[in-house]
């Protein structure tokens, strides 16, 4: 595996806001689509990480399962109310679609770094812009992006299990809003009518218990790009949590115990993925499985005989309140340094470094299967919101 | 694994052509008979139903107080997104 330079397509910033990415500069006027350089793999290496990647998934499953069985949520700090309805949708399996797998890959070892699981984006780079790219630059060269058939053969699957319309919401955001409207892009192809509203514009029916649209229609089926645990926290939380279908039909949750409410909407992502998006994850991971050639040492309550380590909020997006601690001193991210309570704490790992920057490779999964991948680029170790998505191909 | 043969896309190219139009809340402040007016009117008698001036989601008007605010409903909205809002270029709200 290589980094390779090379000169951006002629009107590259037009070529890609007609395919979705609208967002391809950032605001200091740096690119964020960034087509001056590329990566190159050999077909080996993108087994190595589809492999990889299904087995990740495969430990994951099995940490769910301990996750339940030995009642770990409070430790991982999901709120108590919502305990009983991640384990009843872990059990009944409602449709869950996408994830991605933050892995650190030296072209030697290969590590997850996190599990985005939830709400995860850099979804229309990965499946179409750099597509597009490949087709105008290296037609002849392959890529590791089976994005776009694999998510809707997905929701061809999903077709009898929602009800029509889905509804895909986001906060409004113009990435967000991208990803929406290429997942309806791919659920339409699929035979299915959708709509779009944005998460502050759900209505909450009290009458028919219902969360509805701004004409009052009953929202049923509903993808929504905004994290389970910003919606618990909110006003209608709590509805929600009363919309999933019960425990049983003797045991009741949420705080109304409305049986009307039950099962009324079906929200995709699925309320269990909260246990797969919290970065407690990757310690239970490693209790689990220690040594596994695939995870970094994490633990949950502190360093233990970690000197250099990265510490990440259990709930931290973007890369917000990570620190990356060399020798017992914070040398990137948040400043504080020491145990923090509500953090795990990772090795670091080896990383692909190159023309100055630090790669990380996000690997994609529809329908728990590897998809594709998207490469992201930071000058430190901490990926944010302002490391940029590079193409990629392999040979 | 191997790249796709072909990615037709319609609804993400005709959101991305719109992407500049601006989205708004949806939420008029509006008098007893429907019409529009000044949003602290609402926000000084709460906005609620049976309030002199209350909010109508998903309405449209033309914009001037005194217009008219046709369809929309009562219904109340905002219980979620409240963590969300509009991030930069590059930057996801909810997305990670």
């Amino acid at each position: 595996m290589r980094r390779r330079t090379l000169t951006p397509r002629e009107n590259w910033q037009s070529r890609v806001e007609k395919i979705g990415v609208t967002f391809h500069t950032l605001a200091d006027g740096t690119p964020y689509w960034d087509e001056s350089a590329y990566w190159e793999f050999g077909a080996r290496e993108i087994d190595r990480l589809e492999a990889a990647t299904n087995e990740i998934q495969r430990l994951a499953l099995a940490a769910g399962e301990v996750i339940l069985n030995q009642n770990r949520m409070a430790q991982m700090g999901i709120p108590p109310a919502a305990h009983d309805a991640i384990r009843t949708a872990w059990n009944a399996e409602p449709p869950a679609l996408y994830g991605r797998l933050d892995l650190a890959y030296d072209g030697n070892t290969i590590k997850l770094l996190e599990y985005n699981a939830d709400t995860p984006t850099a979804l229309v780079e990965a499946a179409v812009a750099q597509w597009y790219w490949l087709q105008d630059c290296f037609p002849d060269a392959d890529q590791f992006n089976s994005l776009h058939e694999k998510l809707i053969a997905k929701w061809k699957d999903l077709k009898d299990y929602t009800t029509s319309p889905i509804y895909f919401a986001d906060a409004g955001s113009e990435e967000d809003r991208m990803t929406t409207a290429y997942l309806e892009d791919t659920a339409q192809q699929a035979g299915i009518k959708t709509r779009y509203i944005r998460m502050s514009q759900i209505g909450w029916n009290a009458k028919h218990s219902s969360f509805v649209d701004l004409d009052d229609r009953p929202i049923s089926t509903i993808f929504k790009l905004y994290p389970w645990e910003w919606m618990l926290a909110e006003p209608f939380g709590a509805n929600a949590l009363t919309t999933l279908p019960p425990a049983s039909p003797l045991r009741e949750y949420g705080p109304r115990k409305d049986r009307r409410m039950w099962g009324s909407t079906l929200w995709i992502e699925p309320i269990w993925k909260m246990m797969w998006s919290n970065k407690a994850l990757l310690a239970i991971l490693w209790e689990l499985n220690p040594g596994h050639e695939l995870l970094l040492p994490a633990y949950l309550d502190g360093p233990r005989d970690l000197t250099s380590y990265v510490r990440k909020p259990l709930l931290g997006r973007e890369g917000q309140g990570i620190s990356v601690i060399r020798d017992g001193k914070v040398a990137e991210g948040s400043p504080a340094a020491g145990k923090i309570d509500n953090c795990v704490y990772q090795a670091i790992a080896p990383m692909a470094e190159a023309g100055g920057k630090i790669a990380v490779f996000g690997s994609w999964l529809i329908d728990g299967e590897s998809a594709g991948m998207g490469v992201r680029e930071s000058r430190g170790l901490i990926t944010n919101n302002t490391s940029s998505f590079v193409p990629h191909l392999f040979r | 694994m191997r790249k796709p043969h072909e990615i037709k896309l319609t609804v993400l190219a005709a959101v991305a052509l719109s992407m500049t139009a601006c989205r708004g809340q949806h939420r008029d402040c509006v008098d007893k008979l429907g019409r529009l007016e000044p949003d602290s009117f609402c926000r000084a008698t709460g906005g609620g139903t049976g309030s002199t001036y209350r909010y109508v989601y998903g309405g449209s008007s033309g914009g001037h107080v005194g217009d008219a605010v046709i369809g929309g409903s009562a219904t109340p909205r905002g219980g979620f997104g409240a963590f969300g809002g509009e991030g930069g270029s590059g930057h996801a709200s909810g997305g990670e």
